[in-house]
């Protein structure tokens, strides 16, 4: 396969000044200038900057001292970008569909190495992610086998002193040892040491452990991350409750458990059981993100627990404390809603096609409009201050991260170099139009899968510790694939001015708490919070469109409400909000034919301030960040191209690709 | 007691005694977990050994040793499971099942490779990798540097002139500069220390990174182009990519090298287990859709 076209990626409205040519540089005359009219020059929008621009000689010591404002910091300076949610051939199920990559394939391939996918395709990312996370199903994968492997705890006992002895000889003497060892293990009589739990333990080699060691070769700190996890795959009835277990810890710890499974129990409140019981073991760190709630009929956030009774303050408290992430998008579509529950949101349609018929199998009962509300994340969320109200803890307390859910072992979700979720999604002219799943009279088609998504964190460093500890404390985003940079803080007294300065952070950090927090107390004399939110394209990636505010309350009557604020747009300056307040969408500049677009629309950097116009401090609320981009071609785009296939019209082939940070929470003080 | 690193070199360049390994191993396994044959076809034991290893997986999984209650639920389903597959078996259920052929090629494959992996790999090993595979260890350039962003959108026709202007204040103002407050709003650091060449890609595309390559040290430049707009650079310090020595990225190597003893060591049993078989494959011959297909790939 080939790469018959590129898309244009930067609408660069220069010349070609790649790199700067002397005789240009000395072309400009260098004139001395005041402070002043180097802030108007880089300045366009205005004059209100209230920092000092400082070019000058003096002072010296000082300037040097306070040279690079990040220096010192303690916040977290750069995005990681990674994949939660990858399977491999060790996961049942991906095998079945063909997969023959190996977790180690997996890394190489996150590293940004070029493979060879099973199917025969090279595979090469455009960039290297930054972490990965190898979450292989837990259901077959502890299945324990042993093996003769040479370990001296075995040379004592006589009997396998005699079979190690018989097999360096080989011939005959082998082959009638290994009848002997068959046989013995058979009857169950073998040698004592290799039936003792305690020397075989040690030395059982299981997938698990394999799998450690294999994780442990390619973790590199500061450069590459690879952090441990397994899926627990609770599916009862087809009603998709899986969670992803990720630990912060290494080989060491993680080897001295083996990955819970839903074959042991499909109830969540035992899977977090077995979590407070290997933290307390191994003294060692375990979160859970479950995904796919918009396959689950309702149960996600159903209301009651797996036994089917009424949520308890206990049970809230414990969910909590494990299940501190969500995912709001992968390959199998869009969990943040649907445009039945929210039908003021006109982007509540992206990732929904194909996904809104039932649940994982198409089994049990098709999905109904009554199942909605505890299915979707933003519902979730509402649920959550619902259920806080009722019992004073909130069971579904959770931020937003990305994952893809791939089961090739390629987290390959680019757009234009997409290599689908299962084997027979790998690049190839028909796999848009090949039927993935039939039931209740639907049909649900690969073209359906959505090349998605990632997950963004803000850690002090690439190391698991720090990017676990970001995900603890749910200072993370989800997107829908493309790497845009998202700052989000909640405070009381954010202006415009910080969203104008050239430190967004700092203002941020200083002012307020980042994506993923509780608002702190209000300040003195503040009557609503205030949010400061800001986000930089992908470099590779389309403009930015818009940034909004979602707001999540449960108003006065007891009943959920939402809202969706434009905080900040590009174009501004000829693109404003007509009569109803709604904002013109920002146009389209995507060719589906040569599958491109240009930057000539949107923005590359967009921030803003936003006070909530309609606070009552009364009211439990939550406010979360989505951005969305100019519209770019879709992967069905990209396909149709380089394999010079028609697709049906029914698919699409464009879309607005975006970001969701995790939520800020307002209690109201008791 | 412990075998002699010498003779285990010894045997692990053996393959027929890899084979046997592998052998003993992959029957051993099986009947663990089958149990089939036997004595007696129709008797099923289920002995102290087996009960202990019930109980460890146990307690493994559930971090805490099982009731007697539970313990007896292990052993009638262990019965069960017995039951099942030996019938299973009876009737050929797996034969041709992709999930038990796959483990079966994966059992072979992890007992190769443990036998693989009891090599340790000499420093003169190690330092012969790295030599002859200088690349993949190459230590990248790092650039310390210093940029100033401008926003395409905000400075439109202009951009230019205004880089120049912004340009020629910076070169006057030579190390003196608050960089951050200059330019437009940018959400990345304005300082980066000792970034390798294949971050600053990932941070601001390949564009950035290789003019990065081309600026000179110690004084403002541009504009470089990136994906987000373009910038004036100060390259502080570029430390050249060097082949690094065998000390500096001994895990590295260590990692590439097992992994390369492991493919190895798992061809060369394929290919002597290949050699005890004939293989005919009988192809069908291609329509002519398919013929076209091919040439197109």
């Amino acid at each position: 396969m080939t790469i018959l076209a590129r898309s244009p990626r930067v609408g660069l409205r220069l010349p070609l000044l790649v790199l700067v040519i002397p005789a240009l540089l000395l072309s400009v005359p260098c004139r001395a200038s005041t402070q002043d009219e180097i802030k108007r020059a880089f300045d366009a929008d205005d004059g209100v900057v209230g920092e000092q621009t400082a070019v000058h000689s003096a002072a010296d010591d000082e300037a040097r001292k306070r040279f690079s404002p990040f220096a010192g910091k303690k916040y977290p300076p750069r995005v990681y970008f990674g994949d939660t949610h990858n399977h491999t051939s060790n996961s049942g199920d991906a095998f079945m569909a063909g997969n023959r990559l190996t977790p180690e394939q997996a890394y190489r391939f996150a590293r940004g190495e070029e493979l060879m996918s099973t199917t025969g395709v090279p595979a090469k990312l455009s960039r290297p992610l930054d972490f990965l996370v190898v979450s292989d199903h837990a259901e077959g994968l502890g299945v324990m086998f042993q093996v003769y492997d040479g370990n001296p705890a075995f040379a004592s006992d006589p009997t396998l002193a005699r079979w190690s002895k018989a097999m360096k000889a080989g011939g005959q003497e082998a082959t009638a040892t290994m009848r002997e060892l068959v046989s013995a293990q058979a009857q169950g009589k073998l040698p004592a040491p290799v039936t003792d739990p305690k020397v075989v333990g040690p030395i059982m080699k299981s997938v698990w452990q394999q799998y450690t060691a294999t994780a442990e070769g390619f973790n590199e700190p500061g450069r590459f991350t690879a952090m441990i996890g397994f899926e627990w795959t609770s599916v009862p009835g087809g009603n998709n409750l899986h969670r992803n277990v990720l630990f912060r810890d290494g080989k060491e710890k993680a080897d001295q458990v083996l990955p819970f499974s839903a074959w042991q129990s499909e109830d969540p409140e035992k899977l977090w059981e077995w979590m407070a019981q290997y933290e307390q073991k191994t003294g060692g760190k375990l979160l859970a993100i479950p995904h796919n709630g918009n396959l689950s009929n309702g149960r996600m956030f159903e209301l009651v627990d797996f036994a089917g009774n009424p949520l308890t303050r206990d049970y809230a408290e414990r969910r909590a404390r494990f299940e501190v992430l969500q995912e709001v998008m992968q390959t199998k579509g869009n969990s943040e809603t649907h445009p039945t529950l929210s039908p003021n949101d006109e982007f509540a349609d992206f990732g929904i096609a194909g996904w809104e018929y039932g649940n994982l199998t198409l089994e049990d009962k098709p999905e109904t409009p009554e199942m909605r509300p505890t299915m979707y994340l933003r519902g979730g969320l509402l649920q959550g201050l619902l259920q806080e109200q009722k019992y004073g803890a909130n069971p579904f307390k959770f931020g937003f991260i990305g994952g893809t859910d791939v089961h090739n072992s390629l987290t390959a979700v680019e757009e234009d170099n997409y290599y689908g979720k299962h084997i027979d999604q790998e690049p190839s002219p028909g796999r848009w139009a090949t039927e993935a799943k039939k039931g209740f009279g639907f049909t649900r088609y690969n073209w359906q899968y959505e090349a998605a998504g990632y997950a963004a964190v803000w850690a002090t460093e690439n190391t698991r510790e720090a990017l676990w500890d970001a995900m603890k404390r749910k200072e993370v985003y989800a997107t829908s694939g493309t790497r845009m940079t998202v700052r989000f803080f909640g405070g009381w007294n954010f202006s415009g001015a910080d969203a104008r300065g050239r430190h967004v952070a700092d203002a941020g950090y200083q002012k307020g708490v980042p994506m993923g927090s509780d608002l702190p107390k209000p300040a003195a004399g503040a009557k609503a919070p205030s949010f400061l939110v800001a986000a930089m394209k992908d470099p590779l990636g389309g403009n930015l469109d818009r940034i909004q505010i979602v707001k999540g309350w449960v108003g006065k009557d007891g009943k959920p409400n939402e809202a969706i604020y434009d905080v900040v747009w590009g174009d501004a300056a000829q693109r404003k909000p007509d009569r109803d307040g709604k904002l013109p969408p920002v146009g389209d500049t995507v060719d589906v034919a040569s599958a491109s677009w240009t930057n000539t629309i949107g923005d590359p950097e967009l921030a803003g301030a936003w006070t909530d116009p309609d606070f009552d401090p009364s009211l439990r609320a939550f406010y979360y960040a989505r951005v969305i981009e100019i519209p770019t071609p879709r992967w069905t785009a990209y396909d149709a191209l380089r394999f010079d296939v028609k697709m049906a019209p029914e698919v699409p082939m464009k879309h607005q690709e975006r970001a969701w940070a995790s939520p800020i929470w307002f209690t109201p003080a008791k | 007691m412990r075998l002699m690193p010498k003779d285990l070199e010894k045997l692990l360049r053996e393959p027929l005694l890899h084979f046997l390994l592998v052998g003993s191993a992959i029957f051993a396994v099986d009947r663990l977990v089958s149990k089939r044959g036997g004595e007696d076809p129709e008797l099923i034991v289920i002995s102290e050994g087996r009960i202990a290893a019930l109980a460890e997986g146990f307690a493994r999984n559930w971090q805490r040793p099982p009731t007697s209650e539970e313990l007896e639920g292990l052993i009638r389903d262990r019965v069960r499971e017995e039951v099942y597959c030996r019938e299973a078996l009876a009737l050929g259920l797996d034969q041709e099942d992709p999930v038990i052929r796959h483990r079966l090629r994966q059992k072979m494959e992890f007992i190769t490779n443990d036998v693989a992996a009891l090599a340790e790999p000499t420093d003169a090993e190690l330092s012969a990798y790295l030599d002859a595979h200088p690349d993949v260890f190459r230590v990248q350039p790092q650039f310390s540097f210093a940029h100033v962003y401008l926003n395409l959108e905000r400075h439109g026709e202009n951009l230019e002139r205004d880089a120049a202007q912004l340009l020629a204040q910076l070169k006057q103002a030579g190390a003196h500069v608050d960089v951050p407050t200059l330019g437009d709003p940018f959400l990345l650091e304005h300082e980066f220390q000792a970034v390798p060449l294949a971050e600053v890609g990932k941070l601001f595309g390949e564009t950035f990174a290789t003019a990065l390559g081309h600026c000179p040290r110690g004084q403002w430049q541009g504009p470089v182009e990136s994906g987000y707009g373009a910038h004036l650079v100060l390259v502080h310090e570029l430390t050249e990519g060097r082949i690094p020595v065998l000390g500096e990225v001994r895990d590295a190597v260590r990692r590439e090298w097992a992994n390369a003893h492991r493919l190895d060591a798992n061809e060369k049993l394929y290919q002597e287990l290949l050699k005890r078989y004939s293989v005919i494959i009988e192809r069908p011959q291609p329509v002519e859709g398919q013929k076209k297909l091919a040439a197109r790939r």
